[in-house]
């Protein structure tokens, strides 16, 4: 670990640096964009050379897969927890409420500083190409590191009060960025759309969280965590003798539930609201309204990924609560196969890519619900690298095409951009989890999501609760993912141009698709004039650097996130039960199981290379014939216009009842019955209003003497 | 205490400086013309910030003595009336936090009336330092009688601010203020008298160790209630506030959200809970139920919302419903929360009229439906804006949010029911602040007055920029209040018990 100053330095200074966006005009853009990437660069390259050198000591990071059975012997024993608490200064201090500032340093947050500011870093560099025609980038900058700054906070919480401060924060930082081009009605609607539905997530959360106080008597991620750990007898507010935390009953609403359960569930809701998982979703593919590093920054490598942090933060909760896991393996099972049907029939590049990630947050939930927590964090890993990458290789191909984002317009970019191309082909290969079972070869995403998948099954065969499911669902979704992947490479890179051929056409189509239309598109007016043109090379730096994570992270972390140096690894950051053997008996599942991610994925590789590739017109003649499965799908399921027509109309329509009510009846009988009366009255006050002050300065004082002089009798009439 | 009667001097600065601006007013009043009358306005105001600022500073000293280490009551000057009714003052965690709010926020009321009054500004000035003299005398009382003085006093002159310098249907609103606070007060002046006969003094002392019969607490409570639940306001007594707000001047509605709410809440916590523990338990579902329903019922009101300051105006009801959720917890939490939720919307909401305060004397309207675009000429407005807009929705980091956890966290161990439904309010509070955001500063601007508009000038930003400063560091160092208020707190829960 690093010396304290250091990861002070990682944790507070991109939020110092933030504050030169507030005097941009006396410093000048330039400079706020140099001091934010410098910061946020440097402190990425320390907790980058922090997680290296933090497996390096482990020891043995780089042997080869045939000692791996003989060490996994250990592996579930848990081992001590290794964690140093910076204490900055205290926060809330009442009675038993104790919350301070403080930086938690553990494994869990050694990676998710890496991830942050590593992908944060490259954001901030990619940004100064990017953004270079937007008049209000210090502004942008000072958001990004605002942000970095928020999730920083949010990771190195050591207790549910600060990590709500990080969760909350990046929330607005989310808001202020989707909304960054408040001109527009679009983005103004998505920020605003994205920070109520987490909203409704933190009601989950904050309702957690208070139950949590409730039972422990603590906020603290420590004390509390300890008692699940050994079972301590806990004495919640109200009770009179202690019980077994594990074994604890409490009241919520009317009913009387397992306390671990009740506080696993509301967690659980927060984390479906900020990682977008099914119900909670419909705000992150509207996200796309944002600046396209935004959408890889905050809404595929980092921000949306807190849930799955959370849950895995949580795990000695989770381990212990039957029905809070089975919750979250049904709910990222079912997210990792819907988000994937969607995915398929959007035509918007960063749509597609907004319901991939979507999906592959599904299956980090599922891994963790089914027990398999450090495969979680595996792929929420890996995915920063590949997803961040295919977004930052869709924001240079928007950026070459001039703020086009309709896949229907584009092909044949790959003469046009060869690098960029190279790179999303990179990020594709590795999100399809493409490599070679049993063997080391594979991009990133092969590690990450076969340990998910196996593990799954492995959990579906010791009987654990939607295991099965989530194995299937997830194998589909693997075969989706490919489909799709597949179809946006073909579609923006091979193939003639569309949007030469039939400029006309499609976009008379596009329009009349209002929610296809974008704010980028509305704000920088460029038309769709020019060739396009490969990006500067302050975008593709980034994508080369994150190309190499796609490409080896998999490979080179695989051994200390999941298998036989993973005890030493998390170092207690991640707890499993001594029940617990997911992780382990991954390794024994079926030899079909270990194939059949290799075969759906070719299966999707190949459907998408017979429509898109060699009979261009079969995806456009499925999407004109508009079957039923195929509007399902393009429409999101609906679930939109379902919830514009029961929640919001149903909260408009009690909003306006209430304030009728408040008119009618409670007015109606009340003061202006009254006032009717004493209209007489105000007339007199009126007239009055040609006086002068010591009239009502009388009035007054003459006013508080009637009222004493009334208690005065009163008191003296009594005794 | 045999020293300085600092309390006193406290109290009555502001009422002694209106009479001298009143007596240099008279003195000078044959040697005046019209053409002076705007100079003599700005004298006025001038006198009256020195005033407040002054009463501001003597607070400060106030507080400099108050040791928070005490529990109880401090720096108590006494002096015998009539009989076993007292001139008593004093002060503890819980009022002197109360009374730097009401300090800190006068000459900012005055101040921000600078531009934007410009008839009878003497009078204005008078009423405003007179006004603070009772605010503060509320506060300040330890005597249940000199308590109703000052709570029914405080009454005249803001209802004279609404009914004189306020917006065209001044007079109704003025008078709905007046009745419902009056009714209100009526039956509480009933339970003065008979608590007075009961306990044989008025001093809140003796009063708090006296053990009122079962039934007459229920009684009691129920007429003080009437007058808190109005004050505070709680539904479905809330009807008269928007309006008042509405017709009310800027720096009417700041002190009336920002102190004047806040003395319900100080009632319940200094009459409701301490003298009338058996009442305040048998009631406490009732009053969970009320504070659910304020929260939700007003939240999704403010969202139909098409005036800004009626909006904020029915947020201000939704966040006291936190403060009665706070209070009724009857634990540390609860009640620490809602002292500390009283000030922090005292500084936000009190921040937010401002804010409208300032569009509206460029543009005089505050139909939210007229402004759009804002941030593309008044950027500075908007970060504050910003600001105000994330307190208000309780985002952490700013003052707004620890009051409501903590208020939360204390209902929750009480009822969880309660909880669940002021955790609603969480999301409304996002759906009508930040709808009202986006279509007054976000967009285009669609109106065309609105290219000229002016940025926040000088006096503006003197008056709203500590406030923001204070949102945050309340926010991020709470600690700084919950060590003035712990001793109180606990000292209420104590006499709750029995103790």
């Amino acid at each position: 670990m690093l010396p304290d100053f250091l990861i002070l330095y990682i944790v507070l200074a991109p939020g110092l640096i933030a504050l030169t966006g507030l005097v941009h005009k006396f410093i000048g853009d330039k400079l706020v964009m140099t001091l934010t990437t410098a910061v946020v660069l440097s402190a990425g390259a320390l907790s980058l050379f922090q997680l290296f050198a933090y497996v390096a000591g482990l020891g043995g990071h780089v042997a080869g897969g045939e000692e791996h059975h003989a060490s996994l012997v250990a592996m579930s024993t848990a081992s001590e927890l290794k964690q140093h608490i910076i204490t900055l200064m205290p926060w809330i201090h009442v009675g038993e409420f104790q919350a301070n500032w403080a930086i938690r340093v553990d494994t869990l947050s050694i990676v998710m500083m890496a991830v942050i500011t590593g992908v944060s870093g490259l954001v901030h560099l990619y940004s100064w190409g990017y953004m270079s025609e937007e008049p209000h980038k210090a502004r942008f900058f000072s958001y990004l590191s605002l942000f970095t700054f928020m999730m920083l906070m949010l990771v190195t919480a050591d207790n549910f009060i600060q990590l709500f401060f990080g969760w909350e924060g990046v929330g607005l930082a989310s808001y202020l960025l989707i909304g960054f081009w408040y001109q527009n009605k679009a983005p103004n609607d998505a920020s605003i759309k994205a920070f109520v539905t987490n909203r409704v997530g933190d009601f989950g959360l904050a309702l957690g969280i208070m139950a949590v106080f409730y039972v422990f008597r603590s906020v603290e991620f420590g004390p509390v965590l300890e008692a699940v750990r050994q079972n301590t007898a806990v004495v919640p507010v109200g009770f009179t003798e202690a019980f077994p935390v594990r074994e604890l009953s409490i009241s919520f609403l009317h009913w009387n539930l397992n306390a671990l359960e009740v506080i696993g569930v509301l967690l659980f809701i927060g984390a479906m609201g900020k990682s977008a998982q099914f119900f909670l979703h419909v705000w992150l593919p509207d996200a796309m309204e944002g600046p396209t590093p935004v959408s890889a920054l905050i809404h595929a490598a980092t921000m949306v990924t807190a849930g799955v942090y959370l849950v895995c933060l949580l795990s000695p909760i989770y381990e212990y609560t039957i029905y809070a896991a089975g919750m979250i393996t049904i709910v990222g099972a079912v997210t990792a196969l819907y988000a994937a049907t969607v995915g398929m029939a959007q035509n918007d590049i960063k749509r597609v890519i907004a319901y991939s990630t979507c999906s592959q947050l599904g299956y980090m939930f599922f891994a963790a619900g089914v027990g398999a927590y450090e495969a979680a964090m595996f792929h929420l890993f890996t995915h920063a690298f590949f997803k961040a990458l295919l977004f930052l290789g869709a924001g240079s191909v928007i950026h070459g095409m001039h703020h086009e984002q309709d896949m229907r317009k584009m092909g044949g970019l790959a003469k046009y951009m060869p690098l960029t191309y190279a790179a999303m082909m990179i990020g594709t290969i590795a999100i399809i989890g493409l490599g070679i079972p049993h063997t080391q070869i594979g991009f990133s995403g092969f590690f990450s999501k076969d340990a998910i998948l196996e593990s799954a099954f492995a959990g579906g065969a010791a009987e654990v609760m939607f295991g099965q499911l989530a194995f299937w669902f997830g194998i589909i979704a693997a075969f989706l993912t490919s489909f799709y992947s597949w179809r946006l490479i073909y579609m923006t890179f091979h193939g003639p141009m569309a949007s030469k051929a039939h400029h006309n056409e499609v976009h008379d189509e596009a329009d009349s698709h209002a929610d296809d239309h974008l704010a980028a598109d509305d704000h920088h007016d460029h038309g769709h004039h020019g060739e396009p043109h490969e990006s500067p090379l302050v975008m593709l730096v980034p994508l080369a650097l994150l190309s190499i994570g796609a490409m080896f992270a998999g490979l080179y972390f695989y051994n200390a996130f999941v298998d036989h140096n993973n005890e030493a690894f998390w170092a207690g950051a991640i707890y499993r039960s001594v029940e617990n053997h997911v992780l382990h008996n991954r390794h024994d599942v079926p030899e079909w199981v270990i194939y059949a991610p290799l075969i759906v994925t070719i299966a999707g590789f190949l459907i998408a290379t017979f429509t898109y590739y060699f009979n261009r017109g079969v995806g456009k003649r499925i999407a004109d014939s508009g079957g039923p499965l195929y509007s399902l799908f393009y429409n999101k399921w609906y679930f939109d216009e379902i919830y514009q027509a029961t929640l919001v109309r149903g909260s408009a329509l009690l909003g306006n009842l209430f304030w009728k009510a408040d008119k009618k009846i409670i007015d109606g009988l009340g003061p202006d019955g009254v006032t009717h009366v004493t209209q007489g009255a105000a007339k007199r006050l009126s007239k009055m209003h040609t006086g002068y002050l010591y009239h009502y300065a009388f009035v007054i004082i003459g006013a508080a003497l009637v009222f004493g002089g009334i208690m005065w009798l009163r008191a003296g009439g009594v005794n | 205490m045999g020293g300085f009667p600092i309390l006193s001097a406290m109290t009555f600065l502001p009422l002694a400086g209106a009479l001298i601006i009143m007596v240099v007013r008279a003195a000078t009043a044959g040697s005046r013309d019209e053409t002076q009358a705007g100079s003599e306005g700005r004298t006025a105001l001038m006198a009256g910030l020195i005033i407040s600022g002054a009463t501001f500073l003597v607070s400060l000293a106030a507080f400099a003595y108050y040791n928070p280490a005490e529990p109880g009551y401090q720096l108590v000057e006494q002096y015998r009336w009539y009989q076993n009714i007292s001139y008593k003052m004093g002060v503890d965690g819980l009022s002197i936090t109360l009374i730097l709010l009401t300090t800190f926020l006068t000459p900012i009321c005055l101040l921000a009336s600078w531009n934007s009054i410009n008839k009878r500004v003497t009078e204005y000035v008078v009423a405003f330092l007179v006004l603070e003299t009772f605010m503060i005398g509320v506060f300040t009382a330890l005597d249940l009688v000199l308590f109703y003085i000052f709570f029914e006093a405080g009454l005249i002159p803001m209802f004279l601010i609404i009914g004189i310098w306020g917006g065209p249907d001044k007079i109704y609103a003025a008078f709905k203020f007046f009745l419902y606070t009056l009714i209100g007060s009526l039956f509480m002046l009933v339970a003065v008298v008979y608590m007075y006969q009961a306990a044989g003094s008025s001093d809140f002392e003796v009063l708090e160790s006296y053990e009122f019969a079962r039934n007459a607490q229920t009684w009691l409570w129920l007429a003080f209630m009437a007058s808190f639940a109005v004050k505070l306001p709680m539904w479905p007594v809330h009807t008269w506030l928007p309006d008042a707000h509405v017709q009310a001047p800027t720096a009417g509605s700041v002190v009336l959200a920002g102190v004047l709410l806040k003395m319900g809440g100080y009632g319940f916590l200094r009459f409701s809970l301490p003298m009338f523990p058996d009442a305040s338990h048998l009631f406490q579902p009732v009053m969970f139920a009320l504070a659910v329903v304020a929260i939700v019922y007003t939240s999704l009101v403010a969202w139909r919302q098409t005036d800004m300051k009626k909006l904020i105006a029915y947020s201000s009801v939704a966040h006291m419903g936190f403060v009665t959720l706070g209070v009724f917890s009857f634990n540390e939490a609860g009640v620490q929360g809602a002292i500390f939720q009283m000030l922090s919307h005292g500084i936000i909401s009190g921040a937010l009229f401002l804010i409208v305060g300032v569009v509206y004397d460029r543009m005089h309207t505050r139909e939210i439906s007229a402004y759009g675009g804002l941030v593309h000429r008044m950027p500075i407005y908007a970060t504050l804006f910003m600001l105000f807009t994330m307190a208000n929705v309780g985002l952490p980091g700013t003052s707004g949010f620890i009051g409501e956890i903590l208020t939360m966290v204390g209902g929750f161990q009480a009822s969880t029911w309660a909880a669940f439904g002021a955790a609603l309010g969480v999301i409304f509070s996002a759906v009508y602040m930040l709808t009202l955001y986006r279509r007054t500063v976000f967009g285009q601007i669609t109106n065309p007055k609105l290219n000229a508009i002016k940025d926040m000038n000088l006096i503006e930003l003197i008056c709203i920029v500590p406030l923001a400063l204070l949102t945050i560091l309340f926010g991020v160092a709470p600690n700084l209040i919950f060590n003035i208020t712990e001793g109180s707190a606990l000292r209420v829960l104590n006499l709750m018990a029995g103790g």
